[in-house]
């Protein structure tokens, strides 16, 4: 059994516990209910006859003056960041996210997950901006935890992006004690 | 002592632990975790062994993974004396959420790891915060939505104001040539017949052009751009001259047309007399329609609504009273509304569109006040509105400020003060020229024509004129360039200002300004009625004597690439035949007339190749026989056949006929 630690990171109210709540427990409340601290949720799933243990940690959303702490995404296999369609500011704490999430652990997987797509009519961040950050490395997928859209496929894309990582790390390390 | 510290003596470490909620464990020397005391509830749902491995800790608490080997420092090391976890949350299988830290410490010299959880309460204001700053985007994203449409509108309310400016500026420029074609057909011997139909297009012409007025009118009232003059008005005046208007239509349908102010009415007050006369001209326009037989009463009191307290002299309430055919009971809150009358088929039957009630209304709530109406059907209908004044403090009675005021000035009065004017007209609408000349016909004196700015001001410069009417666009330069040049010719020369009129089809206020500061001595909004252009003249053509002889008077004929049409107004023109002429110039008169009916034939088979041709001719051999004018109508012709303009040409044929009528040869 694989066991892989994927952290949620982003601005407060852009879905992160209400992502989790849907892929985990299928479920979605319309309220608002903030994450104090970190909150830990477990899903089980199997990518290519390999059984995985997901650690979902969602962490509490970053605010002006409490920001997201570092400590904690020690040791993540992978992130995904979240950003809220409809506030196009928390666009930018995601990418300042990204930014320290990697200077902490190094490169790892991830993806942007822009929430909110049931609102897309109301959204503030032009699908324009995709087009610099996806030539930039990055995949970008526009969720909803509400419908459900995207959601399964964002865990699943990232969890398979890890697994191959960690496949890739094997192969040069043994590449590695090959050429020593 | 106090009862708190009596039960306090009484509680165990176990009340102890569960008061702070806080479970704790020894960590023993083999790496086991052992609960001290009972745990409590919460973590009960968690734990219920009671040894536990560090491995079934970080199992149920994830977090833990990360602090337990910063924990076993502690506990070794002894140093720092105790550390915490950040905050975690937790949901208890009933669904309940638990926000607990946990906490390394040495106490006695033994390792304990401590689990607490931490009252809700302290977390609410961080709910409330965020509740807070995300709705507080939501109403920042939604003004800037509002923002966005607000501007869109505002967008098209301007696109929708340039529009109409653009469309009447449209309208009128050809409603000037009908209305005023059909004014000088009228001005013509007529059969009854022909007279009758002339009626109907001079009528179908105004009505069409208050129509545009109004639509006009109201939709600068609902884009807010009207604003009312505070100007000194003459109650009884504004009463006189909006009875004045309509007095021809009440004595054609037999009815009475009757006034009463009541004496307690100041006469002299403060407010905007053209929009009051609107409003009332509206009011009685609207009665008259609507009354066969009866009449039409004014009457203008005090607001009786107004608390005695706060009562102002200047708040009066006007009424309508006619014995019309009134209106339906469920109508009355309609008519009001824009193009709606109380029944549909009223506009077809008594005409209008019903804009004048919705104007007015619009105006008379500019006036600080309400228009409504009471009405009994078959009985007749009393139209009522309310408007806030200032009173002026001098109430004696005195005579008419201005000429404006003066009873209006009989049409012969204003044809002889018009006699012996030298008029420079400057238009590059050939149709708006021949309507002005068409105009003054009658009228002995003398019109000179240029077809833009640039002409015009060469004939400016070497013609001395009592007046100057221009166009404000023009081809090769604009009348605002050439009023301009006008004015800086007569400063440089020490002339005193000849009077420049404006023609322009803009309704606008704002051009009034524009062309005023371009050196414009007045405006005139077309189309432009006989004897609206007749007043002008009265007014403005006897303020600047031409007789003021300019020092540059002489210079040489200006080079004019388009012909400038003199049209000398009636009476005989002399020409005298140059020396050795006197065997040619009779004949060649003769073959011009000749000629007249040739091109008359030509014009009604629409044969404009064969009027090219003679007017080629003639422009080419006139001037050589002593007529310049010849020359400047064959041209003209030339260029009016050219363009297949037979409006034109039946108008220059006309001339060119009344030339040879009136030439006489010396």
């Amino acid at each position: 059994m694989l066991k892989m630690k994927v952290c949620l990171l982003g601005s407060f109210g852009v879905g992160k516990t209400s992502l989790v709540a849907r892929y985990v427990h299928s479920m979605f409340a319309d309220k608002y209910h903030t994450t104090v601290g970190v909150k830990i949720d477990k899903k089980l799933l199997e990518i290519e006859g390999q059984e995985i243990t997901l650690m979902l940690w969602d962490m509490a959303g970053e605010e002006d003056g409490a920001p997201v702490k570092m400590n904690q995404v020690k040791d993540a296999s992978g992130y995904l960041l979240v950003a809220d369609g409809t506030r196009s500011k928390t666009l930018d704490v995601a990418m300042s996210l990204r930014q320290r999430v990697e200077a902490e652990i190094g490169p790892r997987p991830f993806l942007l997950l822009v929430n909110k797509a049931d609102l897309r009519d109301t959204w503030e961040i032009p699908e324009s901006t995709w087009g610099g950050l996806t030539s930039s490395g990055w995949t970008i997928l526009e969720t909803s935890a509400k419908s459900g859209d995207q959601v399964e496929e964002a865990f699943t894309l990232l969890s398979s992006r890890i697994l191959k990582a960690q496949a890739d790390d094997t192969e040069s390390q043994d590449a590695d004690e090959d050429d020593d | 002592m106090t009862p708190n510290l009596k039960t306090q003596t009484k509680t165990t470490i176990n009340d102890l632990f569960a008061r702070f909620d806080l479970a704790l464990f020894e960590r023993l020397p083999d790496g086991l975790f052992r609960p001290v005391g009972q745990l409590p509830d919460w973590l009960a749902a968690f734990f219920s062994a009671d040894n536990y491995k560090a491995h079934d800790l970080v199992t149920e608490f994830p977090i833990l993974e990360i602090f337990l080997p910063e924990f076993e420092i502690v506990w070794t090391t002894g140093s720092p004396e105790q550390m915490r976890t950040d905050v975690w949350t937790e949901t208890t299988p009933a669904g309940a959420e638990l926000y607990l830290e946990a906490i390394a410490a040495i106490a006695e010299g033994r390792p304990f790891l401590g689990i607490r959880s931490l009252p809700q309460a302290l977390f609410t204001y961080q709910q409330l915060a965020h509740d807070f700053e995300l709705e507080k985007e939501k109403v920042e994203r939604l003004s800037r939505e509002l923002d966005i449409k607000r501007r869109e509108a505002e967008r098209a309310t301007q696109a929708k104001s340039d529009f109409l400016a653009t469309m009447s500026h449209e309208f009128r420029t050809p409603l000037n040539a009908i209305i005023g074609m059909a004014d000088v057909l009228a001005l013509t011997s007529l059969s009854a017949e022909q007279q009758k139909y002339v009626d109907i297009f001079q009528r179908s012409g105004v009505s069409l052009l208050n129509l545009i007025n109004e639509i006009l009118d109201l939709s600068k009232v609902e884009a807010g751009h009207i604003e009312l003059e505070r100007a000194d008005l003459d109650l009884q005046d504004v009463l006189a001259r909006a009875m004045e208007v309509v007095e021809v239509r009440t004595a054609a349908k037999g009815l009475w047309l009757r006034q009463a102010i009541a004496p307690d009415v100041p006469r002299y007050l403060i407010g905007d007399p053209n929009r009051l006369r609107q409003i009332i001209i509206n009011l009685l326009g609207n009665a008259i329609k609507f009354t066969e037989q009866g009449g039409l009463d004014i009457k203008v009191e005090l607001d009786p609504e107004q608390a005695p307290d706060k009562a102002s002299p200047g708040r009066l309430r006007f009424s309508i009273t006619d014995t019309g055919i009134g209106i339906p009971e469920d109508k009355l809150g309609l008519i009001f509304e824009s193009f709606t009358q109380a029944d549909s088929s009223t506009t077809r039957k008594y005409g209008g569109t019903g804009l004048g009630l919705t104007i007015s209304k619009q105006l008379v709530e500019l006036m600080d006040g309400r228009i409504w109406v009471e009405s009994q059907p078959g009985v007749g209908s009393t139209f009522f509105f309310t408007g806030a004044f200032d009173v002026q403090d001098d109430q004696t009675v005195r005579s008419p400020p201005s000429a404006g005021t003066e009873p209006q000035t009989s049409l012969e009065q204003l044809e002889s003060l018009a006699a012996g004017l030298r008029i420079l007209l400057v238009d590059d609408s050939e149709a708006n020229r021949i309507l002005i000349i068409q105009y003054l016909k009658k009228i002995p004196l003398v019109i000179e024509v240029a077809e833009n700015g640039q002409t015009g001001l060469d004939l400016f410069k070497v013609g001395q004129y009592d007046l100057v009417l221009m166009d404000c666009e023009m081809p090769v330069m604009d009348g605002y360039t050439a009023v301009a040049e006008i004015r800086r010719f007569e400063t440089a020369n020490a002339a005193k200002a000849t009077p420049v009129l404006a023609l322009t089809a803009h309704a606008f206020a704002s051009m009034k300004g524009r062309g005023i500061e371009a050196g414009f001595t007045d405006l005139l909004t077309k189309p432009i009625r006989r004897v609206t252009l007749l007043e002008t003249l009265a007014r403005f053509g006897h303020s600047s004597p031409a007789s003021v002889i300019l020092a540059t008077s002489k210079l040489p004929e200006p080079a004019i690439s388009e012909p400038a049409i003199r049209v000398r107004q009636p009476g005989p023109i002399r020409i005298r035949i140059e020396e050795g002429m006197e065997d040619v110039v009779p004949g060649y008169l003769e073959k011009r007339r000749n000629d007249i009916d040739v091109y008359r034939e030509s014009l009604s088979s629409s044969s404009f190749d064969a009027i090219q041709k003679l007017a080629h001719k003639m422009k080419g051999t006139g001037g050589g026989y002593g007529f310049p004018e010849l020359t400047d109508l064959g041209g003209a012709m030339e260029s009016a056949a050219m363009r297949s303009d037979a409006t034109a040409l039946a108008q220059y044929i006309e001339e060119f006929s009344q030339y040879l009528e009136n030439v006489v040869l010396e």
